[in-house]
């Protein structure tokens, strides 16, 4: 579990939201499946060098948004019934708060929405391939 | 580890004068229990003055300081461990001697424990206190503090004089207190050390605390926006009324606006001005603190 998950501090984003990105990413690929154990508290601030509240907090949140399940004395798992769809649906959100911003920079530069529209066509291309009818009819 | 097991320390409207200097100004802050609380502040900021305040060993002019509630009393001591700045070790003393010393001393006093920490900051305990060097004298009064499990911990720049790799270890040391339930208190003009350890924090600058609160939520509510223009920035009458706005920076093309929680309202204003391009920036802990201090700090490249 530490393998997978690391930290930037000097990030300008709060430690304990990039630790709950991180492990809603994981449970979003399978990395982490249903029922499997969380390092504790103690053990994840020390395995990363951070506060321990910031790691409970970062539970408290996986927890109140459903990918996690906590019980006293036993730890924290990764939730059985539906942590991967919630996983998925907010990771789906993250990207497109991303892709917001970016074509919200690409307008600011004076883009028109053809220019901005092709340069989406090439980067969907690039990484989904060649190979829906609306991809082939903008090329 | 939450805020409803009330507060370990408080200190409330501390103000310390020497001559006509005021080192502290009306300080107030207030320590969870379990928790880890980064005094940050350039040297001269007031910090060691307000740790002297706190534990008796300097009258303050003004203001008061609780222990879970109750004022400084002898026996805090026996909960509380303080490294001073200049470590207070006896120099004919060897580091054994010491642990011995600190055995009989403390009920809690952790003999096994002792040793493991004189290990891990790899220093010969048979030799005089005199011969070791600083950062092992250091060192070795940080192992005496932590040897004695306190429920206290008030270091003052616990890493000065350490090499990367100790400081590394003090950080976890004080990661492991907290999580064990211990509340710490430490000082340090590192910011990267506050940054990663403490939860909480409080920016001195010329005795005052300009900023205060959880490293996370000054990390989530201050933002710069930053927008640029085709011609000269325009002047945006009554943005700096805005009360999220901390201060506006106008230079040439390029604006920019510190803000403090919300920033849509902000960012709404300066779009009505047609910039040619608007971004929000995060902002880490050091453009925090050089924003609160002012861009004169002197900690710029002193980070761990």
């Amino acid at each position: 579990m530490p393998a997978i998950l690391t930290v930037d501090p000097r990030s300008g984003v709060p430690i304990y939201l990039q630790i709950v990105e991180q492990v809603k990413r994981s449970v979003a690929l399978g990395v982490l499946e249903p029922g499997e154990q969380l390092p504790t508290v103690k053990q994840l601030s020390a395995d990363l060098t951070i506060n321990p509240n910031t790691v409970a907090r970062a539970y408290r949140e996986l927890e109140r948004d459903g990918i996690i399940d906590t019980s006293p004395g036993r730890g924290s798992f990764v939730a059985g019934n539906g942590s991967m769809s919630a996983a998925r649906k907010n990771l789906a959100d993250v990207a497109a708060a991303a892709l917001h911003e970016a074509v919200r920079e690409a307008k600011s530069m004076g883009l028109d929405r053809v220019a901005i529209d092709k340069i989406f066509s090439s980067v969907l291309d690039r990484w989904y391939g060649d190979g829906g009818p609306a991809s082939r009819r903008s090329s | 580890m939450n805020e409803s097991r009330g507060a370990a320390i408080a200190v409330r409207d501390l103000s310390k004068r020497y001559g006509s200097t005021l080192a502290v100004s009306d300080l107030s802050f207030d320590i969870p229990k379990g928790s880890i609380f980064g005094l940050l502040g350039t040297n001269g900021a007031g910090k060691t003055t307000t740790f002297k305040c706190m534990l008796g060993l300097a009258r303050p002019n003004a203001g008061s300081v609780a222990f879970d509630g109750i004022p400084l009393r002898p026996q805090t001591f026996e909960e509380l461990s303080y490294v001073p700045e200049r470590s207070a070790l006896y120099g004919w003393m060897t580091g054994k001697q010491h642990l011995e010393h600190a055995r009989r001393s403390f009920r809690r006093f952790d003999a096994a424990r002792a040793n493991e920490l004189a290990s891990l900051f790899a220093f010969d305990l048979n030799k005089k206190a005199s011969k070791l060097s600083k950062g092992q004298q250091s060192a070795l009064a940080l192992v005496l503090a932590f040897s004695t499990r306190p429920a206290l911990l008030v270091l003052d720049e616990p890493s000065a004089g350490l090499d990367p790799l100790h400081q590394r270890h003090v950080l976890d040391l004080m990661i492991d207190a907290a999580a064990g339930g211990a509340t710490v208190l430490f000082s340090s003009h590192q910011i990267g050390q506050v940054e990663r350890a403490a939860d909480r924090v409080s920016i001195l600058h010329q005795g005052k605390a300009v900023m205060s609160g959880e490293v996370d939520q000054l990390k989530a509510s201050e933002k710069i926006v930053e927008a640029t223009f085709e011609a000269g920035a325009p002047a945006l009458n009554g943005i700096d009324a805005d009360p999220n706005v901390r201060r506006v920076m106008r230079n040439g093309r390029l604006l920019r606006a510190y803000v403090r929680g919300d920033c849509d309202a902000v960012v709404r204003r300066i779009t009505q001005a047609a910039p040619s391009s608007i971004r929000v920036i995060d902002q880490n802990l050091e453009d925090i603190f050089v924003a609160a201090v002012g861009a004169s700090a002197s900690l710029r490249g002193e980070r761990e």
